[in-house]
């Protein structure tokens, strides 16, 4: 809990105090119902996604074949005459259990509920390319015959992941830039207005689809790229605020003290300028999941055959009549987004409540 | 007030060119770029196909034995990658002089002097003096116009001069190079393109202030009540799906995929053969055709922000003393919202017109390419795959003026709504 600690003020019994403002926001929050339910949702099913190769994928939880005891999903590949299967190359473990089951075999196998993998295509045994929607594939599959629905599901863990850590980069570097540039001022901030200047004058999306066709992208280096490009939003909102902050009383009466300026900025100035640091992340989580989208769509984004909502619309859209692979993703997007805007609404109002009042 | 834009339209010219140099830099860094696809391409047709796999590790290792170093002078010259990267970029804008009509001279071991014929029956003399090339022409003076340099003396004693032109030519010119991929000076390219992006644009945005004001004013009227409930429920969908994604969900719907086909495939217009047939009344019609699942898409691009942030403004503004004061005085209710509360609600919309402006032309990549129109962003999009650097510098260099003279007008947009500004 020593995090908590940024939160104190310089009050009798600070503790009770700044937590107690937390707590209240927090209560605050949980009686928005629609952003305190999608918050709940979103969450456990991004933690759930973490466990999708157990949920979604071809290869065996467990695997009981003659006295032995396998765990492919763990331990990965099995060449198929491992189970006495007579297959090239890995073991068709839905094959593998149909004939066991019609062979009434003592041998038995456990596959996750959702038995195929985001990235096995045409070359397996059994798909094929646009298979629509059925009861066994709930979402078709694609060009390739890679699964639509299982793609998805793995689409969202890295769509979120993606954003999140962008949004945490960027906010860092614009904490620490932005700060520095409210709170000292001078040739400091001038330079970085400049150069925010130019940055901001740039069409971004455009600069990043340059800068990935120069490199081979991959997840870290997309948000190196994207973090890059990006972190002008932030560093200018937090300027501002510690702009406004540093010329209040207690900054003074902390630097009086003799308090370092690394101290005042991120033990004082910071706790008191989080309001909109908060209220504006899950927007700026939004603007990560559709970036991410936008440059798969073009084909900048995550290298092939890494499953994206993006790279599905690609296909769906160059193939018209193929409608699920269409309107699978954008429902997916849709939902996550609106989940996450939701929640934003949420939190703006619990951190930030604007109350109107009218005379009439 | 004046004076203040003055020096923001200077200030403009540090940040262009701080903008569109480091765009050039990365560009010209960048490695696999049009000099070295062309060395590849040339290679790969200058030999059988059998060939290909054993010349490919020849090239690994540095050897581009095939052609011939005298093209690939050529190459670098055609490219500008002769030059060192801060001339390349300053010739680019157009003031440092760009060379032209080169032409190659060699000189034998014993040769210092040799005459040259320059067309039009003009003969010059040129001379090797050392590391200095000497120009004479008939009269026996230097001409004006033709420049030289010894590029390189060999061991054996022979030396390549090259003689050439000189002119300005670059952006501050209007000349923004010729495309790679379409052979045409890129302006030429964009002119068309761009009006065909401007066109969907201005509609999508006049639509968008069209629908989003009132809505806005409406939302805020009635906070609370179920017309706000349901009509946000719209906002929430338009903040969570993109204008291109809709437009795609659209496509798949009208376009005669698996549903209903109502409404074409894409492109701007019909193909040109039909296009000619068709009355003037049926062209109307054909575009509009054309138009409305892009121009929907367009529009709901920015539709939410825009319709909350009208809602949020004149909401603000209504809790205002000043409007306490105004409904004191004993006013309507319609004259208190409508002349009091509105002037100061349009100012954070008149603020985002700039904005706004710069979306429509650097946003517009995913709508062009989702309904397959041949516009600017398109253009733009396909630079980048064909690494055609005229182009693709072109199209920032106006991206960049746009966002640019868009801010200033956000400002002037700004001054004019709100009184209490003062520009210094």
């Amino acid at each position: 809990m020593k995090w908590l600690n940024l939160f104190r003020k310089n009050i009798d019994n600070p503790e009770e105090i700044s937590l107690g403002i937390l707590k209240k926001r927090w209560q605050k929050f949980k009686t928005m119902k629609r952003g305190y339910y999608s918050f709940v949702v979103l969450v456990t099913l991004y933690i759930i996604s973490f466990f999708l190769p157990f949920l979604i994928n071809n290869r065996a939880i467990i695997v009981k074949y003659e006295d032995n005891v396998y765990f492919p999903v763990i331990q990965g590949y099995f060449h198929g005459s491992t189970f006495g299967q007579d297959v090239p190359g890995e073991t068709n473990y839905r094959i593998l259990r149909e004939t066991w089951k019609s062979e009434n075999s003592r041998n038995w196998l456990i596959l996750p509920p959702y038995p195929y993998s985001p990235y096995e295509d045409i070359t397996v045994e059994g798909n094929k390319m646009f298979d629509p929607p059925s009861s066994d594939r709930w979402l078709g599959t694609d060009n390739t015959g890679r699964d639509v629905f299982a793609r998805l599901c793995y689409a969202f863990n890295i769509s979120i992941s993606f954003a999140l850590v962008l949004t945490v980069l960027n906010y860092i570097i614009g904490i620490l830039i932005g700060g520095a540039m409210g709170y000292f001022g001078g040739k400091f901030d001038l330079f970085f207005q400049r150069i925010i200047e130019i940055w901001s004058s740039m069409p971004i999306l455009y600069v990043i689809i340059i800068l990935v066709s120069i490199m081979k992208p991959s997840f870290l280096l997309l948000i190196g790229i994207y973090t890059i490009v990006n972190w002008i939003s932030m560093t200018y909102l937090m300027r501002a605020e510690f702009y406004r902050e540093k010329s209040k009383d207690y900054v003074a009466a902390a630097l009086s003290m003799g308090q370092s300026d690394f101290k005042v900025m991120f033990k004082h100035i910071l706790p008191n300028s989080l309001v909109p640091v908060i209220t504006f992340f899950p927007f700026a989580v939004v603007q990560g999941i559709l970036a991410l989208v936008g440059l798969d769509y073009l084909g900048f984004g995550m290298p092939p055959p890494t499953p994206s909502w993006g790279q599905m619309l690609d296909v769906g859209l160059s193939n018209i009549t193929k409608w699920w692979m269409v309107f699978a993703p954008v429902t997916a997007q849709f939902l996550t987004l609106l989940c996450i805007v939701f929640i934003g609404e949420g939190v703006r109002e619990a951190f930030d409540p604007k109350v109107y009042s009218r005379l009439r | 007030m004046t004076q203040y834009f003055i020096r923001r339209i200077l200030l403009m010219i540090p940040t262009f060119i701080g903008s569109t140099l480091l765009i050039f830099i990365i560009l010209q860094l960048a490695p696999g770029g049009p000099l070295e696809q062309t060395i590849q391409r040339l290679q790969m047709g200058g030999m059988g196909q059998g060939e290909i796999a054993g010349a490919a590790g020849d090239m690994m290792t540095g050897g581009s034995s095939i052609l011939p170093e005298s093209a690939l002078r050529e190459l670098n010259r055609f490219y500008g990658f002769d030059k060192p990267i801060w001339q390349r970029y300053i010739i680019w804008l157009g003031i440092w002089p760009r060379e032209i009509r080169h032409r190659d001279i060699d000189f034998s071991p014993d040769v210092f002097k040799q005459q040259r014929n320059v067309g039009f029956g003009n003969y010059l003399t040129l001379e090797r003096d050392g590391e200095e090339l000497k120009i004479t022409d008939d009269s026996g003076i230097a001409p004006k116009e033709w420049k030289g340099r010894i590029e390189e003396i060999k061991e054996d004693g022979t030396a390549r001069a090259v003689i050439f032109q000189t002119e300005f030519s670059g952006i501050f010119t209007g000349n923004l190079g010729t495309s790679y991929t379409y052979a045409q000076p890129v302006t030429e390219v964009m002119a068309p393109r761009f009006k065909i992006s401007i066109f969907y644009g201005l509609s999508g945005l006049i639509l968008m202030y069209l629908i989003c004001i009132p809505l806005g004013i409406k939302k805020a009227l009635k906070h609370g009540t179920p017309f706000d409930f349901v009509s946000s429920v719209v906002v929430f969908v338009g903040y969570s799906i993109p204008g291109w994604a809709l437009g795609g969900v659209l496509l798949v719907l009208f376009g005669g995929g698996s549903f209903w086909d109502i409404f074409p495939l894409g492109g701007f217009r019909s193909p040109l053969e039909i296009w000619e047939t068709l009355t003037w009344w049926q062209k109307i019609f054909d575009q509009l055709h054309h138009a409305v699942l892009p121009i929907i898409a367009w529009t709901i691009g920015s539709f939410a922000a825009m319709t909350t942030l009208m809602k949020n403004s004149l909401l603000e503004n209504l809790s205002q003393d000043y409007i306490r004061t105004a409904y004191a005085k004993g006013l309507n209710e319609k004259r208190v919202v409508w002349i009091h509360a509105m002037r100061n609600s349009l100012i954070p919309i008149a603020a985002r017109i700039g904005h706004n402006i710069g979306i429509i032309i650097s946003g517009s990549y995913f709508i062009e390419r989702v309904f397959n129109i041949d516009g600017f962003g398109k253009m733009g999009y396909q630079a980048i795959l064909d690494r055609d650097y005229p182009i693709t510098l072109g199209f920032l260099v106006i991206v960049v003026i746009i966002r640019l003279v868009g801010n200033i007008l956000s400002d002037l947009a700004l001054a004019t709504v709100d009184p209490r500004i003062r520009f210094k």
